[in-house]
């Protein structure tokens, strides 16, 4: 299984993360042996089965919803790179800004 | 002297000894935070609790209120949580006291804390070699005496290997033995805060601290703490499996004999030792490194400077803001791993790499399963193919790294309580010994260690 400098480039952009380009084929590389060696679990047959394994408690124990008080230390403002009126500021939405002004 | 006044020395000489030992690189926290702190929290700490005036050192992925949380990674740098984790509140109520974060790979990817951001940490015998990770910087002051006890977290072995190869014991409770609330998520059906300590007691003492219900995490099971059990005089009566695919042809000859030595001891304390087959073995590994990036590549989806952390800006829109966050924020191998995960859970790819990784972890719990359910109380096993490898010797090729996890991911990837324990040396490096038990059936792995750890000549040349 070899994974091309541009399928990781697509993934990359899935996973919303930047790819320096003098990296990309070290990092392709790097892909491509990982993927080559969790590839041997294909050798096992699929019709070789067990329970599945599910992590944690049978069932999971809901909270009773009700309000409780703030459990934070403090609050967002102090945590955010950029906080204005109660929002974190982000800069613009660029595919959405270039549609609206397309309109 | 006073309760307090006796708390304020275990605090003064903690730091002292944290402070003599900085060359190891082991604790993020600057010493003079540190020592500031203890001294705060010696002064508020309970008299009364059970782990009054000791001193435990953090893995920087659990969240604390006195230090900053960076889980070892520049997207966190000097990131302060706003709630600590419901490990650290137990401590606290017990009156211990937290002794800084320490090192570790970043977001606890690695095998060897050389992927923390802000440099490696050393060995505590031989500062060319690794301490193991990802929890490397609490088990190598854990090591040098710095501190009793330290807290670890494992996602596929960060607390056992680490330990073997320091010389320390290391702890992974059972899935769902201890709250996870607080603990930075990296693969949520994997992650389990673990202990690492100088002797059994020490580490299972913190253990049972830790341990037992907590209404905030969902997967903590509804469970008094774990009750400590007492050192027995005998293994009679315990039957403990060895797997015959833990001890391949080019396993580590010293580990080999190490091992042997422990099971001759074993047998010498009464227990019945077998060997067992847990045939799916082979495929732990490339099933855990399909699991775990694919959970972690979720997890770390919050990271995007928006919320907290750094923002890593110059960004004229919203994606180009996460991309180039995320991108200088996250080192080379959690983006390696991120992008794997992507990959794996990808239109075309879902069905040839994670579903079938469930389907072999489910094959790999059947085997434990068949194990127990023939009369075998506890597994032994070398924790680690090798004693500590040489730093640098594994970065070119990150499957290599990822093979130094052979034995031990397998417990995460089955939810089982599984330990090491020092059991001899190779060349002046330390071996660890693996124990796995039943699910929740901790008390009865720590009966076995409380014996072996007395018998065997951990300090000596095997």
């Amino acid at each position: 299984m070899s994974v091309t400098p541009d399928e990781v480039l697509r993934i990359a952009r899935l996973a919303e993360l930047e790819v320096d380009g003098e990296a990309l084929p070290t990092v392709a590389e790097h892909m491509s042996r990982i993927l080559d060696y969790v590839a041997q679990l294909s050798r096992v047959p699929a019709g070789e089965s067990a329970q599945p394994f599910l992590s944690g408690p049978d069932a999971i124990r809901a909270r009773p919803d009700e309000v409780r008080p703030w459990p934070l230390a403090f609050g967002p403002k102090e945590m955010a790179p950029a906080f204005r009126d109660g929002f974190f500021v982000v800069p613009r939405l660029g595919a959405f800004d270039e549609a609206e002004e397309g309109r | 002297v006073s309760d307090a006044a006796e708390a304020l020395a275990s605090a003064k000489a903690a730091a002292d000894r944290l402070s003599k030992v900085s060359r190891l690189h082991a604790l993020l926290t600057p010493i003079k935070d540190v020592r500031k702190s203890l001294t705060q929290q010696a002064a508020a700490a309970h008299p009364s609790g059970v782990l009054y005036g000791m001193p435990v050192a953090v893995k920087d992925n659990i969240c604390t209120l006195e230090f900053t949380t960076t889980c070892g990674s520049k997207i966190l740098e000097g990131y302060r949580s706003p709630y600590e984790a419901t490990a650290i509140s137990k401590l606290k109520a017990a009156g211990a006291l937290i002794a800084g974060k320490t090192n570790c790979d970043e977001f606890a990817m690695g095998s060897s804390t050389e992927h923390s951001a802000y440099g490696r940490t050393f060995h505590p015998i031989d500062k060319t070699r690794v301490p193991g990770g990802s929890s490397g910087g609490s088990a190598a002051l854990v090591a040098v005496g710095a501190v009793p006890a330290a807290l670890g977290s494992e996602t596929g072995g960060s607390v056992r290997q680490p330990a073997a190869f320091c010389g320390v014991v290391g702890i992974k409770p059972t899935y769902g033995r201890v709250s996870r609330s607080g603990l930075v998520a990296f693969g949520s059906s994997l992650d389990q805060i673990g202990v690492f300590g100088r002797s059994v007691h020490d580490a299972a003492r913190v253990l049972s601290v830790i341990s037992g219900r907590d209404t905030r995490d969902a997967t903590c099971e509804d469970r008094d703490p774990l009750r400590l059990p007492t050192v027995p005089e005998s293994l009679q009566g315990f039957v403990i499996g060895v797997p015959k695919e833990y001890f391949p042809a080019d396993l580590d000859p010293g580990v080999r004999r190490a091992c042997d030595r422990a099971i001759r001891i074993l047998r010498e304390l009464g227990a019945v030792v077998r060997e067992v087959s847990l045939p799916h073995t082979p495929y732990a590994v490339p099933c855990y490194y399909v699991i775990a990036p694919a959970e972690a590549s979720s997890n770390l989806a919050r990271y995007d400077g928006v919320r907290f952390g750094p923002r890593f800006d110059g960004s004229t829109d919203l994606h180009s803001l996460y991309r180039t966050t995320r991108g200088e924020g996250f080192g080379a191998e959690v983006r390696r791993r991120i992008l794997v995960g992507t990959y794996v859970l990808s239109s075309g790819y879902y069905d040839a790499y994670y579903r079938k990784a469930q389907q072999v972890r489910a094959l790999l719990a059947q085997d434990f399963r068949n194990v127990f359910d023939r009369g075998v109380d506890l597994l032994f096993t070398p924790t680690t193919p090798t004693p500590a490898f040489k730093a640098g010797e594994k970065l070119a090729d990150p499957v290599q790294m990822y093979l130094s996890d052979i034995f031990v991911c397998t417990a995460n990837l089955t939810g089982l309580p599984a330990m090491s324990l020092p059991i001899g040396k190779v060349k002046g490096l330390p071996v660890g010994g693996q124990l796995i038990g039943k699910a929740f059936l901790e008390d009865e792995m720590l009966e076995a260690a409380y014996a072996l750890e007395r018998a065997v000549p951990a300090t000596e040349e095997a």
